[in-house]
């Protein structure tokens, strides 16, 4: 008996930790870096060339490239340097960039808090007030305050994320000037504590607003439909039959019924959000993930642009995940299928 | 308890209800009947106060008047004093909420009470609706349809509500399932009122003493469940019980011509009534408390079409017909049945005015028939075994379905050409010329039963007497002669005496038996229960004989005390 229990158990917090689809993400990790390891080397010409480009060739010496060529393997057959990229990747090893001069994980390193602070916040800001407001919106439909809602935000969301950057940057920055134009932190402020979180969030707040702007309509809007089909089911009708109070009817049983589908479509739009958060960052000179790829580009540093690609991938990637494991939570439908 | 009083309710122009009155005592269970868009859903959810559109009329329940409570109150009666159970069980429950907590929340919603005793008391009542405590603990997709159900029931009842309305409750449910629900009903409706809307007329009948039959959004019939649906008085009624089947309809299902129309003025079935008068389109009949029943038709329900009474023939000073007393209602079918020799064919004739009776007394349509003029023949015509007795083989297709119309002086050829055209088509024949000038001896047995069924219709009868139609003709032609009779009521609301000696057509064709030997109707009553319950020997030997048993001589039933004729009330 007690065996049994534990064994459904483990199965149980299985089948939540890796579901079906696990096994795509893991299929699609794998493609993306073979695609990584291909594509330099299927390049005309010398390997080496395609992965570091021309300019860093110039600027390497005979000895640098001589280890290069070691640590690739490049001397050896294409399973030796298959292993060789495999290791390089398990140490987290992506290569190095040439312009910084720095290992190319170190320099993501650097960025990628940022820009996963930024990301990350919008998308929990934008999901919690388009929800929110996609609730209140829908539950009272053909009202003042929904319709009110749903012209102002399709407005909004009718912009690109970076024109609203730079209008929000003009406003509050350049005119009204109670705002950073720039950067993530005051340099050479020397905050510690508080103050320095005070300093980070004053910062991020500008380009925040203008992704959080942006998305919030998307959110809001489907929400807002949701609700409004799902005020129609028979459900809600038996709830009300029950005697709930309008609160409980809007939030409890149409509210969170209504965020499967906003979940789902959160996670496809992830990608967007990413590509969105590039654009805001150079906008902001925000020195995340965009910034360094901006620079990388403009310097043509392949080794440090593959590198972000990659880690770009897999972030949304496991971004995918963590969505795909919030649904099941959410709907026991899919936790509990036949 | 509950009183409903002149409720209207409307949707934008359309006007769902009109006019419910109601009255229902504790421990009373009313099934409400309709077609889909009678407004029976609609009637449920405005005692809940859940309906959308705009009310006016009193619901008063507990002493309060619903339509005007504030909504807060309202919600505080909903689901604590009154309880709906809705139909399509598949999307009734919260697809992401456990069972037990959906339970909980009827509990807390109405009373301060700690989470772990909601959950323990909806534990409680699910166990009582026959779910255990593993299912408990599952979402409503893990349930089937008829546990699903049995949640919605628990909540409904978990705060013990004294009045409780079924929507459809068994609609989705395969028949064991629906047998276990209806017993869980019966228990849960002990001691409350209790509104069942259905369109399932046995589960009304299971569940329900009382049954209102609702038709675009007026109560055209109210009474005893068990008598409205063996003996239904609104034209109405009938149709909707002839066309829902149950294990001993006979009967082969008909339905009801037309459809559903809203917002008619008068009674709004006058559409899709066979015996509208003038006053139907125009005013809208009363309800009225007649025999027990409450009906609103202003002619007081189905109509007799044709009594007969005390009516006696004698033959060479035999008697062929004896005390006849036959009473034949608006779009019925009466199979009068019996061997031959037993009066049958007389009676028919005598109806007819081809024998001219001893004693007895004809009443067509209210009026004493005193001879058989133009007029007569209008309403009533009859159809013979042998076709050839009806139409003449010197008249080609076309004389033969118009003369009726010549007797009756149409004068005009166009409108005999016309009419004879329209009934061609009603009976399913060609109306080309080619086939308008055949003669009989060019067409089939049953081509020939067509034109002699054309032609009796004309005039447009009211009644049609049919003496052995079919036995003549071949079983698939039969076949489809009958499906023509039948479809033919349907659609005239003609009624139909149909004289045969075969019982097993009968019973296929008829709403009513009159049994008829020696010139005497020995028992009369619904079809089906006159064959599953045959109470004259006699009845019983045509019964036993149609079922291939031959136990009984003939001589056993004369020798036997001539018992009295058994005349069972109507569809009794
Ligand atoms: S007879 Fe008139 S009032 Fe009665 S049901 Fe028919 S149409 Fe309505």
């Amino acid at each position: 008996m007690e065996q049994k229990r534990e064994h459904s158990f483990w199965k149980i917090l299985g089948k939540n930790l890796f579901p079906a689809s696990l096994q795509s993400y893991l299929i699609a990790l794998g493609a993306i870096f073979s695609l990584n390891f291909i594509l330099p080397r299927l390049m005309p010409g010398d390997p080496l060339h395609a992965i570091y480009g021309d300019e860093a060739l110039v600027a390497m010496t005979d000895e640098m490239e001589a280890q290069l060529i070691r640590q690739f393997s490049l001397d050896k057959s294409w399973w030796d340097q298959m292993l060789a990229y495999i290791m390089g990747l398990l140490q987290g090893d992506l290569g190095f960039s040439y312009y910084y001069r720095e290992q190319v994980s170190q320099v993501i390193l650097g960025a990628l808090p940022w820009t996963l602070l930024l990301a990350g916040l919008a998308l929990v800001i934008a999901t919690a007030i388009g929800i929110i407001l996609g609730i209140e919106s829908g539950f009272c439909r053909g009202s003042s305050l929904d319709r009110g809602l749903v012209a102002s935000l399709m407005f909004l969301g009718g912009f690109p994320d970076f024109f609203i950057g730079i209008l929000l940057l003009l406003i509050f920055a350049v005119s009204l000037d109670i705002m950073p134009l720039s950067g993530a932190t005051s340099p050479y402020a020397g905050y510690e504590g508080l103050a320095y979180m005070l300093d980070v969030l004053k910062h991020l707040a500008l380009p925040l607003a203008s992704m959080v702007l942006v998305q919030l309509g998307g959110i809001f809007l489907l929400t807002r439909n949701t609700m409004v089909t799902l005020l129609g089911e028979s459900f809600i009708l038996t709830a009300r039959a029950k005697g709930c109070p309008e609160s409980y009817i809007k939030y409890s049983h149409a509210g969170r019924n209504s965020l499967l589908p906003v979940t789902t479509a959160t996670g496809m739009h992830i990608p967007h959000l990413i590509t969105g958060a590039l654009f805001i960052e150079i906008v902001f000179s925000y020195p995340g993930i965009g910034s360094l790829l901006n620079t990388a580009i403009a310097a043509r540093d392949y080794p440090l642009i593959q590198g972000i690609l990659l880690i770009v991938t897999v972030t949304v990637l496991s971004a995918n995940y963590l969505v795909d494991l919030l649904y099941m939570r959410l709907d026991p439908r899919v936790r509990y299928a036949h | 308890m509950l009183s409903i009083r002149d409720l209207k309710i409307s949707f934008g122009k359309t006007q769902i209800l009109s006019g419910i009155d109601l009255d229902l005592e504790k421990g009373e269970c009313l099934a409400l009947v309709g077609e889909s868009g009678a407004g029976k859903t609609t009637l449920g959810l405005s005692i809940m106060g859940l309906a959308r559109g705009s009310a006016t009329g009193e619901i008063s329940f507990q002493k309060k008047n619903l339509l005007a409570l504030p909504e807060d109150e309202l919600r505080q009666l909903r689901g604590r004093e009154m309880a709906m159970v809705f139909q399509n069980v598949e999307d009734a429950l919260d697809p992401v909420q456990r069972i037990a907590d959906q339970i909980a929340e009827a509990i807390t919603v109405h009373r301060c009470i700690s989470a772990k005793n909601a959950g323990d008391m909806a534990l409680r009542h699910l166990l009582s609706v026959g779910l255990n405590g593993e299912k408990a603990r599952l979402y409503p997709h893990q349930l089937s349809g008829g546990e699903k159900q049995r949640v919605l029931i628990a909540m409904a009842l978990v705060n013990d509500p004294d009045l409780l309305i079924l929507d459809e409750p068994t609609a989705s449910l395969d028949a064991l399932t629906k047998a276990d629900i209806i017993r869980l009903f019966r228990s849960a409706i002990l001691g409350r009122i209790c509104i069942v809307i259905t369109h399932d007329i046995s589960l009304a009948a299971a569940l329900a003493d009382k049954m209102a039959v609702l038709y675009a959004g007026r109560i055209v019939e109210m009474g005893r469940a068990e008598s409205l649906i063996r003996d239904p008085h609104h034209p109405y009624t009938r149709g909707l019980i002839r066309s829902y089947p149950d294990m001993t309809t006979t009967k082969d299902l008909q339905g009801i011509p037309g459809r559903l129309v809203h917002g008619l003025s008068g009674c709004p079935f006058h559409g899709r009534c066979t015996q509208r008068i003038d006053i139907c389109s125009r005013q809208i009949p009363k309800q009225r408390e007649l025999d027990g029943r409450i009906i609103a038709c202003h002619r007081g329900g189905i109509v007799p079409l044709l009594e007969i009474s005390g009516l006696s023939h004698t033959f060479q000073a035999n008697y062929v017909l004896r005390d006849v007393f036959l009473t034949l209602y608006e779009g019925e079918t009466l199979a009068l049945v019996g061997e031959s020799g037993s009066g049958k064919s007389t009676l028919s004739k005598t109806i007819m005015g081809l024998h001219e009776p001893d004693r007895g007394q004809f009443i067509l349509e209210g009026c004493s028939v005193i001879k058989r003029d133009a007029a007569f023949y209008s309403r009533v015509q009859m159809i013979f075994q042998n076709p050839k007795e009806s139409v003449s083989h010197r008249m080609n297709v076309l004389d033969a379905v118009q003369e009726p119309l010549l007797v009756q002086r149409e004068s005009s050829y166009e409108a005999r050409l016309g009419r004879a055209k329209e009934v061609l088509d009603l009976v399913e024949l060609p109306v080309d010329d080619d086939f308008l000038k055949r003669y009989p001896h060019q067409l089939s047995g049953g081509e020939v039963q067509r034109v002699a069924i054309a032609r009796a219709l004309a005039l447009g009868p009211k009644l049609l007497i049919a003496d052995e139609p079919t036995s003549a003709l071949d079983p698939s032609v039969q076949a489809k002669i009958l499906k023509l009779l039948m479809n033919l009521q349907e659609k005239m609301g003609l009624a139909m005496l149909f004289v045969t000696h075969d019982i097993a057509l009968a019973r296929k064709v008829s709403d009513r038996m009159a049994v008829m030997h020696k010139g005497r109707i020995v028992e009369e009553g619904a079809t089906n229960e006159v064959l599953i319950h045959p109470r004259h020997p006699y009845t019983r030997r045509l019964v036993d004989c149609a079922l291939g048993r031959y136990g009984m001589e003939n001589a056993e039933i004369e020798m036997m005390v001539e018992p009295e004729p058994v005349v069972l009330e109507k569809y009794c």
